[in-house]
């Protein structure tokens, strides 16, 4: 394109003048140039600035996120003397009730019905109510159904009972024998067989056999599949 | 340092070196206030926008490859910034196929009677439409090739040569004249 420029345009355009930028521009620029030179260059990617707090926002977060969940998940643990089956043996459960001075203190283990007071007042009102087979549910049907959610919470947490055999209590709709429900307390309905053993073991140091033997039938009548050691059996029968 | 090439002075610049720029700016101010003098005319336009050319040459050494000339890149931006100018100023722009004076638009030859041959070189060079200006200005003042002043325009470069030679000829009849 050097070609096509005509030295006659060229002079003439020459001679139109060299104008030039002011002093003071030529050094407002300057010194804009010489500010700029002096400041380091900024990284491309600054984790500075408004991104910075992201991160301990999102560090605070985690922890108060970890800290509710794990109070929640103590907060949802059931209670482990309501839930959990002592690992001893029944001989050594009822030697320790035998030595306890007041072995109602104890906590009720796995059976034990929801401590809530308000959930027991139903239980007592069917209680109450006349024998009849046939009619509403029997206690120990609520018993089984109280049961359950306790067991399902024991298979959540992987927790295996320690109960040897499994527990089979009464089928539901089965009455108490009218004999044994004098001596049986609301409470001890609910109670775990070897709450009954307990009991029994108790009658018979009190040389009540008789009550003894109502409530070792009605135990057996309600737990068939409960095996007794020969220990226990020579403590709750009679000899 | 004097010596080195525009290039590898704003490679300098970007590198921290003030001194490098001084040199860079000492060779294309003149040249450089000119063409934006003589695109716009104004004087007071001129210097603003002049500064504002050479503070987008300050502010874009971070990202300079010298995959170009310096002075393409430099007269890209100077282009550019006009451009803004005229849209700010709302002035019209020519397009390629009106590059051409106008019929009606009063001729360097209308005002030949009553200036001096400069003069009247000078009011060629004012009417000449911005586009076939800025070619011409970038031709001259820049140094720039046809291919250079397509880049730095964005035009094609048949464009940029047509404009370039239109420009030339209406230059040459207002010398021819005088």
């Amino acid at each position: 394109m050097a070609d096509e420029r005509d030295p006659k345009v060229s002079q003439r355009y020459r001679e139109l003048g060299s104008e030039e930028p002011s002093r003071e521009l030529d050094q407002a620029i300057l010194s804009a140039a010489h500010r700029a030179a002096d400041k380091p260059h900024a990284p491309l990617v600054t984790p500075a600035g408004r991104h910075r707090w992201y991160f301990s926002l999102g560090a605070a977060a985690v922890i108060v996120l970890a800290v509710a969940v794990t109070y929640h998940m103590q907060q949802e643990a059931p209670d482990p003397d309501s839930v959990a089956i002592p690992a001893a043996p029944e001989e050594q459960r009822v030697d320790a009730a035998e030595d306890a001075p007041k072995p109602s203190t104890k906590p009720a283990p796995t059976f034990a019905p929801d401590p809530k007071p308000r959930a027991r007042e139903p239980a007592r009102e069917l209680a109450r109510k006349p024998a009849a087979p046939a009619a509403g549910p029997a206690p120990e049907a609520r018993m089984q159904r109280d049961a359950a959610p306790a067991e399902s919470r024991v298979e959540r947490q992987g927790q295996i009972p320690p109960q040897q055999e499994p527990i089979t209590p009464a089928p539901a709709g089965r009455a108490d024998s009218s004999e044994v429900k004098g001596l049986m307390s609301d409470s001890m309905r609910y109670e775990p067989p070897e709450r009954w053993l307990e009991r029994i073991v108790q009658l018979r140091k009190e040389g009540k056999h008789e009550e003894a033997d109502k409530l070792l039938a009605e135990f057996r009548r309600r737990y068939p599949d409960y095996r007794l050691s020969e220990a226990m059996l020579g403590k709750v029968e009679r000899r | 340092m004097a010596e080195a090439p525009d290039e590898q002075l704003m490679l300098a610049y970007r590198g921290g070196d003030g001194g490098a720029f001084e040199t860079l700016y000492a060779r294309h101010r003149a040249r450089l206030f000119r063409f934006v003098l003589r695109s716009i005319v104004s004087r007071a336009s001129a210097e603003e926008l002049y500064q504002e050319i050479w503070m987008r040459v300050i502010e874009a050494r971070a990202t300079y490859k010298p995959t170009a000339r310096f002075t393409t890149w430099l007269y890209t931006i100077a282009h550019n910034r006009m451009v803004d100018h005229w849209r700010r100023a709302r002035l019209p722009t020519v397009p390629l196929e009106t590059d051409d004076i106008p019929a009606g638009n009063p001729g360097p030859q209308q005002h030949m009677e009553a200036r001096e041959a400069l003069s009247r070189f000078a009011v060629a060079l004012e009417s000449l439409p911005a586009p076939q200006r800025e070619a011409f200005l970038l031709h001259e003042e820049g140094g720039l090739t046809v291919a250079e002043i397509a880049a730095a325009t964005g035009s094609g470069e048949e464009a940029a040569k047509s404009r370039l030679r239109y420009a030339l000829a209406k230059l040459k009849a207002a010398v021819d004249d005088g």
